[in-house]
């Protein structure tokens, strides 16, 4: 047989490649025909939903009792209760699902089958289970608001509380009051021009609502990237603090292992490099001092708290949860696009539709995306916690940026000493929140909404400001004058 | 001429008149130029009469290389069409056909 020619003679095309390995069957049962492909393999309905529930527990279980993956024969006994991170999306969906029937409702066909009816795996695990949504409709003029539809389908649901927030709580002093029991503040504000992020009071004068400094927060960020991530970095850590609030010491999301791989590799072009590891699992302390990591390890008390993150359907891809969802009649209320023209910029989006892409031909290549970064482990220590993502900082990273980036300093940047500076954001950063605050692109981030204008000291998230005065010492960084510098080292200075 | 259910699913169906349900009729076989008759209709002819037909707006969101847009999980007869052979499966009286959108992620 030729090779042929392909373009002049169609014959001498390869014939397609199967999507599936050898033969139609379920591969697990290997009698009844297969209803789905996942990753090359067969499976029929039957053997679908409990290879589904399976994947589902075994991402869960062994990290539900404080001591992960420790001896756990008897029972799971977490140490608070649950929260379920819900977006309306179809990962979440599917997870509510999951969790509604595993843990709340006790469905016998998502049990185990050995054990037996009296064994400790069939008694209910959390005490209060609550699901949390964060509407962020108020950004983008005319966009829905979603959370009475949300509300409803949460209701459909027997014993599970529902928690609606919207993102602009990420800047309102009571919701932070509410939800941890101390007064909340927003005096802290920062000014983004400078790349030393340098922080100063914001003036009471400016009694913004909390929406206003959102908007303005968002609208001052140099790239369209910026703004979605640092939209998902502020989703992120109200659910963290709802967690909290909750009691909850463990919340889940529901990144599939499609959209886990997504945040995996836009993350690392954003530079979380080193934060691949939270990216996959990651616990919160929000009570510790940021420290290097060494002497934190060492400091690990019982009482602590702590709120776990974990990502059940990290082993479930896309597809599976579209078809445990199709099969199991749910309603997906789905993700109201953004109504934004700078989404086709943003970084998150050109990857989700590049990963989405090779999935449809090379459907392991998501699998092995995942997998590859649980291998993957950073070099450095850590050297603090992000006072904006609550996320590890790398040592010493700031002053390898100033050692690599080339700067001109234009007459501009001539020093006022009259005016205070106060102290610096950047050190108290991570590498990506500092990229993401600071690094400018040719391109522009499209404005969200033309009313709302950039400011040069915006408000920072309500978090932050907390963080700050319970420092016992902050440093302050401030360019000396020629003349003061001259005053200052007087007493040393040799005659001409 | 066969029938066949065609169901929406996942937000497609704000594509198609917001309408998850539709039963049509198709031609028996593809028209093809000239003298001689098409193949037997089949799901890649389906997507693309859809396209021309019944689809409201943003034909981006659906079709890509005159196969659906990746992200879009596609049941024939409660089946994986990747089992059915795809594109090329073959439409049958009474078939049920449904188009489920995974792009609304987490």
């Amino acid at each position: 047989m030729s090779c042929g020619n392909p373009t002049v003679e169609t014959d001498a095309l390869m014939p397609r490649k199967k999507k599936y390995d050898k033969t139609n069957e379920c591969v697990r049962c290997k009698t009844s025909l297969g209803n789905i492909v996942i990753r090359h393999a067969v499976y029929c309905k039957e053997c679908f939903f409990p290879l589904v529930t399976f994947k589902f527990r075994r991402a869960l279980e062994p990290f539900v009792n404080a001591k992960p993956d420790g001896p756990r024969r008897t029972a799971l006994k977490p140490k608070g209760n649950l929260l379920v991170g819900f977006s309306g999306g179809l990962g979440s969906t599917v997870l509510l699902d999951l969790v509604y029937r595993c843990y709340v409702s006790m469905d016998k066909s998502t049990m185990p089958a050995e054990g037996g009816k009296q064994h400790p795996r069939h008694e209910r695990v959390w005490k209060k289970v609550s699901v949390c949504y964060v509407e962020v409709c108020d950004i983008f003029p005319g966009m829905k608001d979603r959370t009475p539809e949300v509300a409803q389908l949460v209701a459909q649901h027997d014993g599970l509380e529902f928690i609606p927030l919207r993102i602009q709580d990420a800047f309102d002093s009571s919701w932070w009051a509410r939800a941890h029991s101390s007064p909340g503040r927003i005096d802290l504000g920062v000014d983004l021009t400078n790349e030393e992020l340098f922080l100063n009071s914001v003036p009471s004068s400016t009694s913004s609502t909390p929406l206003e400094s959102l908007r303005t927060f968002l609208a001052s960020l140099p790239t369209a990237t910026a703004m979605s991530s640092t939209i998902n970095s502020l989703i992120r850590l109200l659910l963290l603090h709802t967690a909290l609030d909750t009691g909850s010491s463990h919340l889940v999301l529901g990144s599939s292992l499609t959209s886990l791989a997504v945040s995996l590799i836009s993350g690392v072009s954003q530079g979380r490099g080193f934060n691949v590891k939270e990216e996959m699992q990651e616990e919160w302390f929000p009570d510790r001092a940021p420290e290097p990591s060494s002497q934190r390890e060492k400091r690990t008390g019982k009482g602590e708290r702590s709120v776990r993150v974990i990502r059940p359907l990290r082993d479930v891809g896309r597809k599976e949860c579209a078809a445990w969802a199709w099969w199991s009649g749910l309603r997906v209320l789905g993700r109201e696009t953004w109504p934004w023209p700078g989404l086709k910029q943003d970084i998150g989006t050109l990857t989700k539709n590049f990963i989405f892409g090779l999935e449809k031909d090379y459907p392991s290549t998501v699998s092995t995306i995942v997998r590859t970064c649980t291998k993957v482990a950073p070099k450095g220590e850590a050297s603090g916690i992000c006072v904006l993502c609550a996320r590890p900082i790398q040592a010493g990273i700031q002053e390898w940026k100033s050692r690599i980036s080339i700067r001109s300093r234009s007459p501009g940047d001539a020093i006022d000493e009259k005016t205070p500076v106060g102290p610096s954001l950047a050190s108290h950063l991570c590498y990506a929140c500092h990229t993401t605050l600071t690094s400018t692109s040719s391109r522009p981030a499209p404005p969200f909404d033309a009313t709302v204008t950039k400011s040069s000291l915006v408000a920072l998230p309500v978090w932050v400001p907390p963080q700050f005065s319970e420092k016992e010492e902050l440093f302050r960084t401030q360019k000396m004058g020629q003349e003061k510098m001259r005053n200052v080292v007087q007493d040393f200075l040799l005659d001409e | 001429m066969p029938s066949v259910k065609v169901e929406f699913s996942g937000g497609l169906e704000l594509l198609f008149s917001n309408q998850r349900k539709h039963d049509i009729s198709l031609p028996e076989r593809v028209p093809a130029d000239g003298h001689e008759s098409g193949r037997p209709v089949d799901i890649a002819y389906l997507i693309l009469w859809l396209r021309d037909n019944l689809l409201q707006e943003r034909a981006e969101l659906f079709v890509e290389n005159d196969s659906v847009r990746p992200g879009i999980l596609v049941l024939v007869n409660d089946t994986d069409w990747e089992l059915e052979g795809e594109g090329e499966c073959v439409l049958k009286e009474r078939d049920e056909i449904v188009f489920i959108s995974t792009l609304h992620g987490g």
